[in-house]
């Protein structure tokens, strides 16, 4: 593989009984900006650290454009970080702080302050060179941290949830910022966060990692349209969960029989008749209808247990067929009481099943 | 209405009168033998129920400097000052960077034992220490007395700066690792401008305890290495408490020196924590 500029070989790391990282086995591409995204101790943080060297794995080798760097000293390793608490210099101005890796690596001035420049001006932060750390607020020291990493042009920016420290809506603004400084660039970027909306709205692919182990690799749409867990499923936003059976398949559909209610869903490659799956449902993809409206494929009757307000959107707890709970989330348009009996339509295509058991 | 407010007032006022009472009285208290000093060794003729002395002179300054040997004696509380500053840093730095840095086991334990001179009355813990540099060789040298006052002045040393290196942000550390710093760079680049005010702060602590040392002095002394401290005890035997006075008040002055240098240059309370939580 020409195109893989970092890769993960079956890299193992236990802290005492604890495994981090369970023959970790991943590739990222030349360009692309992978995010590492699961829930603390997860092992995404290990992994990442196995890319800076602050973490030496107990097995396996990790290779940043085809060298072996499990032995490489950090510093030797040319990677651009930006730290979750910022971790600048404090005893620096800016202007020193992003020229920090410049003047390690003995640059000339004139060229060190063009590039420092230029650097700043990436993260628009011109004139605040003679600033202190301190003299700045959060999103503007992260940029610093952003310019500081990335003013050397190296091969592989890591961004350790560096967005975690910051309010809300700054939190959302420098998400694009991010996004659009590593695209303008295509410099090869690993972003380590826990915040699902952050890991759809910036990532090339994600990574989702659960215990130690990969649980899914794919596109943000790959990965919220078909999970390939129940995992996966629940950690990307919310989703209903259907246990059933198959009863039939016909080509590229089946019909899954649940709680009394038989649902047609996309076939599943290799899974014939009685065979166990589970049905994802994302709770805005169910259409909700008037109980007057005729019934068909995939509609079934559904009894309103609790309707809740959320401005944008109103959240139903329904129940149908044998004591089937099901959540919904429609636009606020159109509403229907607590108790009120309604029908359902589970578009086919929107049913993902996986097999289980 | 208004015999209330004004009773109020009064009760205000005396408050007022009762604080600044109280407050004369603590600082009389604490200056009195300072000032009784001070007055003495400026004061001439002053002899019997007399409130003040009646002459002020600078004479006792002048003897004092002259017959207590003054000049010579600083220079050696400098040297063994300086000794035991630049022994107890480099001990502070090492020992700081251990306690404040590494999982080291038994971390209290040994922190316990660094203190350890501390908490010895100084007259036991000099008695054995005097025992030792007889048979070193070690007393009346400049090296000896400093070391001597190092097993004071390290503790201080140590404590202020496993608290320094203890508020340094390992991720800083890091950060500057994965710009591309080795050790070295790390180390004076990085770590070394982050925990100056604690060296700063470790050296001032230092030297005011070796210089105000006396009891591990007085065991240790000799002939060629009298510091300001015994010299002063010394000129007490001698009966001149005029010159006595003026030498106790010359041993003033560097303190206040060092005071006015950190009240100016630096708050003392942000020295000791380094720079935790920047």
């Amino acid at each position: 593989m020409t195109d893989a500029m970092i890769e993960f070989r079956d890299v193992s790391k236990r802290y005492g009984s604890l495994l981090a990282n369970d023959h970790l086995s991943l590739t990222i591409r030349r360009g692309e900006l992978m995010t590492l995204l699961g829930p603390s101790g997860c092992g995404k943080t290990t992994a990442l650290r196995c890319l800076t060297g602050y973490v030496r794995p107990d097995e396996g080798r990790v290779f940043i454009d085809g060298t072996d760097i499990t032995d490489l000293p950090t510093h030797q390793r040319e990677l651009g970080m930006v730290f979750q608490n910022f971790a600048l210099f404090p005893h620096m101005t800016v202007h020193d702080n992003v020229g920090f890796p410049l003047m390690i690596r003995n640059l000339g001035k004139a060229e060190k302050d063009e590039r420092v420049t230029q650097a700043l001006r990436l993260v628009r932060l011109e004139g605040y060179g003679d600033h202190y750390p301190r003299q700045l607020s959060g999103g503007q020291q992260q940029r610093v941290g952003l310019a500081r990493a990335l003013v050397y042009r190296p091969k592989v920016l890591l961004l350790d949830e560096p967005l975690s420290n910051l309010d809300a809506k700054l939190r959302e603004e420098m998400r694009f910022e991010i996004k659009e400084v590593v695209t303008r660039l295509g410099i090869t970027a690993v972003y380590v966060t826990h915040d699902q909306g952050e890991a759809l709205a910036l990532s090339d692919r994600v990574a989702i990692m659960n215990r130690g182990r990969l649980e899914q690799v794919g596109t943000p749409e790959e990965i919220y349209e078909h999970p390939q867990s129940r995992f996966v499923a629940e950690f990307i936003g919310l989703s209903n969960f259907l246990e059933g059976h198959v009863q039939s398949t016909d080509r590229d559909t089946m019909v899954v029989s649940i709680g009394g209610v038989q649902v047609g869903a996309p076939a599943l490659p290799n899974a014939g008749p009685g065979q166990r799956v589970l049905l994802f449902l994302r709770p805005n993809e169910v259409e909700l209808l008037r109980p007057d409206v005729p019934g068909g494929t995939n509609v079934f009757e559904a009894r309103v247990e609790k309707a809740t307000y959320l401005g944008d959107t109103i959240d139903y707890r329904l129940t149908f067929g044998q004591g089937l709970a099901l959540r919904v989330q429609t636009d606020a348009q159109r509403r229907f009481g607590q108790g009120t009996e309604v029908r359902i339509r589970l578009p086919r295509i929107r049913c993902w099943a996986i097999t289980s058991g | 209405m208004t015999l209330a407010r004004a009773y109020l007032r009064a009760m205000w006022d005396a408050k007022l009168v009762l604080a600044f009472t109280l407050l004369l009285s603590l600082t009389m208290f604490i200056l009195a033998p300072l000032l009784m000093i001070g007055l003495r060794s400026v004061g001439k003729g002053w002899f019997g129920r007399l409130w003040l002395p009646p002459q002020l002179t600078l004479d006792w300054y002048r003897w004092a400097i002259e017959v207590g040997n003054i000049p010579e004696v600083m220079k050696n509380t400098l040297i063994i000052g300086g000794i035991a500053v630049a022994v107890s840093t480099a001990i502070g730095i090492f020992a700081g960077w251990a306690f404040g840095r590494r999982q080291l086991p038994g971390k209290e334990v040994l922190m316990a034992i660094v203190l350890l001179p501390r908490m010895i009355p100084p007259i036991t813990y000099g008695l054995g220490v005097a025992k030792i540099f007889y048979t070193l060789q070690l007393v009346d040298t400049y090296l000896g007395v400093a070391m001597a006052h190092v097993s004071v002045c390290a503790p201080y040393a140590i404590l202020v700066l496993s608290a320094t290196f203890e508020g340094l942000d390992e991720r800083v550390l890091e950060a500057a690792g994965v710009c591309g710093a080795n050790t070295i760079k790390r180390f004076f680049y990085v770590v070394l401008p982050l925990i100056m005010p604690g060296i700063l702060a470790s050296m001032i602590f230092s030297f005011t305890n070796s210089y105000n040392e006396f009891t591990l002095t007085l065991l240790t002394y000799g002939p060629h290495t009298v510091t300001l401290p015994v010299r002063t005890y010394l000129a007490v035997g001698d009966g001149y408490w005029e010159i006595t006075s003026a030498m106790a008040m010359l041993m003033v002055v560097p303190s206040l020196v060092i005071l006015a240098l950190i009240q100016r240059r630096a708050k003392p309370e942000k020295l000791v924590g380094g720079f935790k939580g920047v």
